[in-house]
């Protein structure tokens, strides 16, 4: 199947499940959360698929037993669950240890969206990304999806996927190799979007309702969240001379503080807007079209924003 | 063949002493270090586990977790001594930036994992016994819990996925001294019948005295060898703080490290042992 049409989730499951049927010492572990996706693997790799039941914390510190002993291990579940829910394990038995473990989360952001605060992941790239030793993707498309499975695969230590649900618009061709942490996948002059993740369709939206006042707005697709590519990223943000953040997260910690950090760090202090969920509309229940608006993350509330504080 | 009993009482009195001279230089938990010391000696010096500090990281040798990873200094003595570092080390032990430390650390020769934030130790163990079973391989897993420690809800998860997967060769020891940080176990959210909890969670469970290196190594052995398809628990009575009687089993000594003349009254204590 095309991974294009994939479902993110599906499209890396896929990729996976060829990889663990060629090594044996690929293991799966899921908090009793399914997709369609693994059901073959359940069936066909079922000595390599271990349901560890509703109990996240303990799956953690086995998969780092399994790794312990030369295991791949992948954990999978609801973002939340297999992040903050599990935090000391996964700070303990895998960063401090530095076990090539790869947590996989579906629902980031308000992807889990009626479901309410319990299941939206706001606050994982926060939290994941000060781990030491914790490499954070954010992906963005089905195709980048696929490509996870053989680059986690490959990783030496612990790292955070986190996925949305659902098909996404597709950013790139078949024969990207992502190894590079970012993209400017569309060249500006005046204003640089950086996104991640499903807000990365939001910034290409942003970016063309920018053309009709004039404005050329450039887009980077920042998927791997750590370790930052400070290179690639400071010769990009270098072109422009202002940059707003856009992220269906936390204002704290996440991608418009690591982009702040970063401009500390590298003395390119250039004005800086950070759009993403103020502490105020955490926690909140609806579908996700009226949450984000609700949040100032819907197109219009977005352009305006931006435009505002262009013109501030 | 297991040494003589009379020579691992003589370790255990020796690892007391040189446990103590860490945790007066460099801190740590010296009453539930001296806890478990006979169940480390019987361990790593009775002829139970299958072990070689020639070769620290073979495929085929047992593992020992040390869940209640705020043992180390003892710990750390005992592989010294069975020669997976040299005692020389030791003298770093807590001081300036030290390998060792009053937590193991898995980067230090003989030590499986890095512990202590209580509860990881029996999942991490459950990882490891599960991976023998995907790999056939006859290696056990050891691991040693405080009893305080079985408060952790994490523990029982794991209690429930060993006896799920069937992880005979998976080997608990709970060192049953009644005590936790400030309190006594059954004063604080009470364990009792723990025995009864471990068998109801599907696991083999017998009772010993922590103490006699006859019943360790006898419950060591059996668990050991046993392949019935249940995890093994071994509920060791011991006594916190065991080999100083004015530490023993008396909740102030937990954090408290010995002081001027404590120092010496507690060696003299160890002392009379050998002699």
């Amino acid at each position: 199947m095309k991974i294009s049409i994939l479902d993110m989730r599906d499209a890396f499951f896929d990729a996976l499940y060829l990889i663990a049927k060629s090594d044996k010492n690929v293991v799966l572990l899921t908090d009793d959360f399914g997709a369609p996706s693994l059901d073959k693997f359940r069936k066909d790799l079922a000595k390599q698929y271990i349901n560890a039941g509703i109990s996240e914390q303990n799956m953690v510190s086995v998969a780092a037993g399994l790794a312990l002993c030369d295991k791949k291990v992948y954990m999978y579940a609801i973002s939340p669950f297999v992040t903050v829910r599990c935090y000391d394990q996964i700070k303990v038995d895998l960063c401090v240890m530095n076990l090539p473990v790869t947590a996989v989360g579906v629902g980031a952001g308000f992807a889990y969206d009626n479901a309410g605060p319990t299941h939206h992941s706001i606050d994982d790239i926060s939290v994941m990304r000060v781990l030491p030793n914790m490499t954070v993707y954010s992906p963005s498309d089905s195709v980048m999806a696929a490509a996870l499975a053989e680059i986690s695969y490959k990783s030496i230590g612990p790292e955070y996927i986190r996925f949305d649900r659902g098909k996404t618009q597709i950013f790139y061709d078949d024969n990207e190799h992502f190894g590079e942490g970012l993209k400017e996948l569309r060249s500006g002059e005046d204003v640089l979007l950086i996104s991640s993740g499903v807000m990365t369709g939001r910034a290409h939206e942003i970016a063309h309702e920018l053309e009709k006042s004039n404005l050329k707005a450039g887009v980077i697709d920042l998927y791997r969240i750590k370790p930052l590519n400070e290179k690639l990223l400071l010769k990009i943000v270098s072109a422009y001379d202002k940059i707003v953040t856009l992220e269906e997260h936390l204002l704290g910690g996440g991608l418009g503080s690591l982009i702040a950090e970063f401009m500390a760090d590298n003395k390119v202090l250039k004005p800086l807007k950070r759009i993403a969920i103020s502490d105020s509309r955490a926690y909140s229940y609806g579908d996700r079209k009226s949450l984000q608006a609700y949040c100032g993350l819907d197109l219009n509330s977005c352009v305006k924003c931006v435009l505002d504080w262009i013109k501030s | 063949m297991p040494i003589k009993h009379e020579k691992l009482e003589k370790i255990a009195t020796q690892t007391r002493i040189k446990t103590l001279d860490l945790c007066v230089s460099g801190g740590g938990h010296l009453a539930s270090a001296f806890s478990c010391v006979d169940i480390l000696v019987a361990l790593y010096c009775g002829g139970i586990m299958r072990i070689d500090f020639v070769n620290p990281k073979g495929d085929d040798r047992d593992r020992f977790i040390l869940s209640k990873g705020h043992a180390a200094s003892a710990l750390y003595v005992i592989l010294s001594a069975a020669g997976f570092f040299p005692e020389a080390e030791l003298a770093d032990y807590g001081k300036g930036l030290c390998k060792l430390g009053a937590h193991p650390d898995k980067d230090v020769s003989g030590i499986e994992a890095t512990t202590g934030s209580l509860g990881h130790g029996l999942g991490i163990a459950c990882g490891i016994s599960l991976a023998a079973k995907m790999d056939s391989k006859d290696y056990k897993s050891f691991v040693l819990l405080g009893d305080g420690e079985c408060s952790e809800g994490q523990i029982w998860e794991a209690a429930l996925f060993a006896s799920r997967h069937k992880l005979d060769n998976l080997i608990g020891i709970v060192d049953r001294n009644r005590l936790c940080v400030t309190d006594f176990t059954e004063d604080c959210i009470c364990l009792d019948p723990l025995s009864d909890k471990w068998e109801s969670f599907g696991w083999d469970v017998c009772e010993i005295n922590g103490h006699s290196f006859d019943e360790l190594i006898k419950a060591l052995s059996e668990a050991k060898n046993k392949k019935n398809g249940k995890p093994k628990m071994i509920i060791a009575g011991t006594v916190k703080g065991k080999g100083v009687s004015f530490i023993e089993n008396n909740p102030i000594w937990h954090t408290k490290i010995p002081f001027g003349k404590q120092i010496d009254a507690a060696r003299k204590e160890l002392d009379s042992k050998i002699a």
